[in-house]
């Protein structure tokens, strides 16, 4: 079986990719394709299955797939076209392999330089700042995880999401026909359903994304984790951030955190599988370094920095460790694994580093919202208040950009 | 029109996702160049010094090839000129209290602070350097270099006692040292009291700036003088009254000519060569970021020189991978963006680099551009052979994981910096240098301060020329021994034999020569030692000196105490011997009695050598090394026969050398008693001793490739043959040009000048974290 995976997956992949090709994203170029074939076809998919299941001739592989034994083999080509238009083709994994992590040393001090050095190496600025800054807003996971979120503030992000920029500011910059949209909105399980209709009433195919398995500390039974991510899927999140459970990190325990992720995987089904190792609780950069090894062998399709409620969020340093596991792995696999930085990220300046940090370490091929996301809240707002500068040569007052 | 340009262009960058330029305004630099009516003159006594009918060379844009300015090239005269300023100056400056020297370093520090925009947009116009690299690193050194060194000034008095600044300081700069190796350089000789000409290639303004800003600080014209002019203008640099050290910053072939050029001149000579570096990749390593330092070393606009890169067999492939993927994304251009990793260069960089290239192509090593030549090695033991062949011993990085490794390499490598896992690290209080071919000047740390100071009541170096010295056949011939009137009485002891490898042995020649005591009758005959003497005497302290530098300084010490006892047990016998040379009885004890205690003395000080140092910006320590100089060769002088040997030998045995030495000429009888102690307790080979013509054996052994040290205590003939003789490996030589030392003397016997130059330093660095 082992042998078969990889065949499926990289003509899957093919697929996904001349689909991609055509469809471009979901927020943005998909939405050509979406006025073709008219608002009917947006509203007539099934709800459980979501934003993916939008395109009717679609809907027949949907629904029933996210079956726990679904995952790799019984999944319909359609359906994974239909995902892969929200995202890069799905990860299946490999067999565990303990000696690709075995040897890693990971050297802080050198790390923590070179993170330095990136940051202060790739300016860009005037109409680069502002492009740059335009396809930052097509890689955030608008999010919001608070105690106190209610449909109604579930509501306002998913409007924000559909309408990132003010209009007239894309005008001027000649983008408006881009179809400018967040990459997804993430929420908890239980705000799932409030987002789904949200923005399914605004016409929109933006997915959603739900944080899962006990977040943001992991420290549940493995079975209502595993329950948590089903009820999710089937409330129509189509990607799902999950924790990993650190206490298997730090013990070493990486079989069992192979198996652990690659049930969450199952649990997915077709929905995206975005792993949170909570790098601040880690304990080292090697110890980084290997999670990210096991989370993309267990058949993640993103590994993701923090939950943004650790102490230490996503970080230079700890991203640099995290793209070079991704490259390694693509190295040994062809496989091209997605990388979101979360937490803590919050000014336009400093998602254009992040921009920077992944063409430098990855190459423009992962600066596509398939496979680069940053999750963050407040960040949408200080983007569009540079946009608003660089238009209008005026910094903005607090009321002349509508509140997400 | 523009406006409707500027949308489509973020269209399309928004699909493209290109990198745009980052433009740096340079009217800064240019508004100051016109200050000077585009045209540069040398900046002498706090002004602008623009002599009449010079030779003028064009200042020009590396990437343009506008020309900026122009820059008159100096001529004798205005070499004169500034000395003269400097030696006025000096009277002053070096007479003032440290506090006040600290107060002017900090004012220059604050001076660099406020102007610091003009100096980067200006290094980088000239140069072509990426200003990221000026800005973001060289400014903020240059102003911790001057705040470092104020308080070094500072404290001067309390810590340096015992210790005076030398006077003008000569510093010649070849056109790849940026103005930041100035500052280095500058900054130590300045807070220590010394007063500085700098000769700079034409065509470079940043140091003119500099000197501007410092001479607009009003107080003490004339400390910093900076003139243009090629290098070949050092000579007459040096020769310049009252110039007490010139030091060089160049290639290694030009720091030979100048060594050879500057021999029995009155300037000491310091020099600092080529910019290599050595990265030595091992299995252990975590390779990613060993490449980060690749790029560091090679491709950062950081270092000037090349970089030869040591990589296990194991990993070569991996690591060329990821080397090639990083490579790729590396950005050039103008040095003025913002967001290029190199500036490009102008014309005599990429001379440089070709040149490298040829001669990395001729060792038969692979050569990917530009300038790192990468070669596999398959054990640590391999790394270190292959590194340590080379005759560079400037700087190199160890990457491995493995502690132990790490640390094995590090100590073994014969160079002046080593860092693990990181490269090119630099900090003002981290000692800078190096060994064997790359010069052995220093700079940084207390070991940069030592570069400028003399022992206090020193006098001033005078120029001790021969002008007819002729060195092709200075004590090449060896002088014949013929039998020298009858011998009266019994015969003397059987002559004393050479004492190489442990044993006295029967000399190449077959000969003696006899010696006479102070009523010239006939004392006894020592060996006539040759060149084919030294050579095995060098061979035997080789192979000597590794089991000798891996003894701990308290096994040192007590072999050094026990051959201090073995003196003073047969204290009679050597009494008498110095006292048939006509030395009172009163004093040939002094001088056992002394002997014996500097043995002791320099035993006890071997246990204190090496310290750690903390570094702000690095979370782990520096480690500064007193590692041994390797074999040393000693001509010990003529005057207190068993005094200065038993000095000199102490010192250099304390610090771990293997030495070779030729005893006083007309007394060796107490040195080769000695020896015969030494056969018994110190391991063979450690200590050789040649009796013989003294300047053939200092010829044989200042020619010699493989000795890696030589003091020279005699003639100021033969002074000035060593010092023109070093230039062949660069060996740092220490010579008294003719001048009597006075050895009973605690300040000239045994002061921390033996010390200083019995060992070279090395900065360990070692950055923590997991």
């Amino acid at each position: 079986m082992g042998g078969r995976i990889p065949t499926r997956g990289s003509r899957r992949g093919q697929r996904a990719r001349g689909q991609r090709a055509r469809g471009q994203r979901a927020g943005g170029g998909g939405q050509r394709a979406r006025g073709a074939e008219g608002p009917g076809a947006e509203v007539a998919g099934p709800a459980p299955r979501g934003t993916g299941a939008g395109r009717a001739r679609r809907s027949r592989g949907g629904g029933t797939q996210e079956g726990l034994g679904g995952g790799e083999l019984g999944v319909e080509e359609p359906a994974t076209a239909a995902v892969a238009r929200a995202m890069s083709a799905r990860n299946l994994g490999t067999e565990l392999d303990l000696s690709w992590i075995s040897k890693i040393q990971v050297n802080q001090p050198a790390v923590l330089r070179r993170a330095e050095q990136i940051q202060a190496r790739r300016m860009v600025k005037k109409e680069w700042q502002a492009a740059w800054l335009l396809k930052a807003v097509t890689f955030i996971d608008l999010t919001t995880l608070s105690g106190d979120d209610t449909s109604s503030n579930v509501q306002r992000l998913c409007y924000k999401a559909k309408y990132p920029i003010r209009e007239d500011l894309l005008k001027a910059l000649n983008v408006h026909d881009k179809g400018l949209t967040t990459a997804a909105v993430c929420v908890y399980p239980a705000r799932v359903c409030d987002a789904v209709k949200a923005l399914k009433a605004a016409g929109s195919t933006i997915p959603v994304a739900s944080v899962a398995t006990g977040f943001p500390a992991g420290q549940t039974h493995l079975k209502t984790r595993l329950e948590e991510i089903r009820l999710a899927v089937e409330d129509g999140a189509t990607e799902i951030d999950v924790v990993i459970n650190r206490t298997l990190v730090l013990t070493g325990q990486w079989e069992a955190l192979y198996d652990e992720i690659r049930q969450f995987r199952k649990a997915c089904g077709e929905a995206h599988l975005k792993t949170i190792l909570a790098t601040g609780e880690l304990g080292s950069l090697t110890n980084v370094y290997k999670a990210s090894m096991i989370a993309m062998m267990a058949g993640s399709d993103f590994i993701k920095t923090s939950t943004g409620k650790e102490t230490v969020n996503a970080t230079f340093p700890v991203a640099i460790v995290m793209l070079r596991a991704i490259r390694d792995f693509f190295w040994k696999t062809g496989n091209k694994i997605g990388f979101k930085p979360a937490g803590g990220i919050r000014s336009a300046k400093d998602s254009l580093a992040w921009l920077s940090l992944i063409k430098e370490e990855l190459g423009d091929e992962w600066l596509t919202p398939e496979l680069f996301r940053i999750g963050a809240s407040t960040l949408l707002s200080d983007i569009e208040r540079q946009i608003y500068h660089h238009v209008t040569g005026r910094y903005a007052a607090y009321h002349d950009l509508p509140m997400s | 029109m523009a406006a409707t340009h500027a949308q489509r262009s973020t269209r399309e960058i928004f699909t493209t996702l290109e990198y745009g330029p980052v433009p740096e305004s340079h009217a800064c630099a240019l508004a100051w160049l016109d200050t000077q009516d585009r045209h540069l003159g040398h900046y002498v006594n706090g002004k602008w010094l623009k002599p009449e009918h010079r030779n003028s060379v064009p200042c020009r844009d590396p990437i343009t090839g506008e020309n900026l300015a122009s820059c008159p090239q100096a001529q004798a005269e205005d070499v004169a000129a500034a000395v003269e300023a400097a030696r006025t100056a000096w009277e002053n400056w070096s007479g003032l209290p440290g506090a006040s020297r600290a107060q002017y370093l900090t004012r220059l520090a604050k001076m660099i602070q406020k102007h610091q925009r003009l100096l980067w947009t200006l290094e980088s116009l000239v140069t072509g350097r990426a200003v990221r690299e000026v800005r973001d690193r060289d400014i903020p050194l240059a102003q911790q270099l001057l705040q470092w060194h104020a308080v070094q000034a500072y404290t001067q008095e309390e810590t340096l006692a015992g210790w005076e600044p030398m006077g003008v300081i000569g510093l010649i700069l070849s056109p790849t040292f940026s103005f930041l190796e100035m500052m280095w350089r500058i900054c130590p000789a300045l807070a220590v009291g010394c007063t500085v000409v700098v000769l700079v290639p034409p065509g470079s303004p940043t140091p003119l700036l500099l000197a501007q800003l410092a001479g607009e600080l009003g107080s003490f014209p004339g400390i910093l003088n900076v003139i243009n002019g090629p290098a070949s203008l050092g000579p007459i640099l040096a020769s310049q009254p009252g110039v007490q050290k010139v030091t060089f910053c160049g290639a290694v072939e030009e720091g030979r000519v100048l060594r050879r050029t500057l021999a029995g001149q009155g300037a000491e000579l310091g020099l600092a060569l080529g910019a290599e570096s050595l990265l030595v990749l091992t299995e252990a390593a975590d390779v990613d970021s060993a490449v980060e330092g690749v790029v560091d070393a090679a491709w950062s606009d950081r270092s000037a020189g090349g970089l030869r890169l040591l990589i296990q067999e194991s990993v070569w492939d991996e690591t060329m991978r990821r080397l090639q993927e990083r490579m790729a994304r590396l950005r050039g251009g103008r040095g003025l963006d913002g967001a290029v990793d190199m500036g490009a260069r102008g014309a005599a960089a990429h001379d440089l680099a070709q040149r490298y290239v040829r001669e990395a192509q001729s060792q038969g090593a692979q050569v990917p551009w530009p300038v790192v030549v990468a070669s596999p090695f398959r054990t640590a033991k391999e790394a270190l052979a292959v590194a340590n062949g080379t005759p560079r011993g400037g700087s190199a990085s160890v990457w491995s994981e493995r502690l132990g490794q790490a640390l094995e390499l590090g100590y073994g490598l014969r160079v002046g910096t080593v860092w693990i896992n990181a490269h090119g690290l630099r900090h003002p209080e981290v000692p800078t240098g190096g060994c064997k071919e790359s010069g052995s000047s220093w700079h940084g740390g207390p070991d940069g301060l030592y570069e400028y100071l003399r022992p206090s009541g020193t006098p001033a170096r005078l120029p001790s020329l021969s002008e007819n010295l002729n060195y092709d056949t200075f004590g090449l011939a060896v002088p014949l021994t013929l039998p020298s009137g009858p011998e009266i009485g019994p015969s003397p002891a059987a002559p004393y034999g050479l004492f190489i490898g442990g044993r006295f042995q029967a000399p190449g020649a077959r000969s003696s020569r006899c010696i006479q005591d102070s009523k010239g009758n006939l004392q006894a005959y020592v060996a006539e030692g040759g060149a084919k003497d030294i050579r095995g005497a060098v061979e035997a302290a080789h192979q000597a000196a590794p089991g000798w530098v891996s003894q701990p300084p308290g096994a040192r010490a007590s072999l050094l105490w026990a051959l201090a006892s073995a003196l003073e047990r047969r204290e009679s016998a050597f009494t008498s011997a110095l006292e048939r040379h006509g030395v009172e009885l009163k004093t040939a004890k002094v001088e056992v009695e002394l002997s014996a205690r500097r043995l002791r003395a320099w035993g006890a000080r071997a246990q204190a050598q090496g310290h750690l140092l903390q570094v702000a910006e690095l979370r782990g320590p520096v480690l500064r090394l007193r590692e041994p100089l390797g074999v040393l060769a000693i001509v010990c002088p003529d005057e207190w026969p068993l005094l200065a040997f038993a000095s000199l030998l102490a010192a250099a045995l304390a610090h771990g050398n293997a030495v070779v030495l030729v005893p006083s000429g007309v007394c060796p009888i107490p040195a080769l008693e000695v020896c015969q102690d030494m056969a018994t307790l110190l391991p063979a080979g450690l200590v050789n001793v040649v009796t013989g013509d003294r300047d053939h054996l200092t010829r044989c052994l200042a020619l010699h490739q493989d000795v890696q040290a030589l003091w020279y205590f005699g003639s100021a003939q033969g002074s000035q043959f060593v010092e023109w003789a070093s230039a062949g490996n660069l060996k740092p030589v220490w010579v008294n040009r003719g001048r009597p030392r006075a050895w009973d003397q605690e300040a000239q016997g045994a002061g921390p000048e033996l010390g200083l130059r019995a060992a070279r330093t090395k900065a360990l660095w070692l950055p923590m974290g997991d």
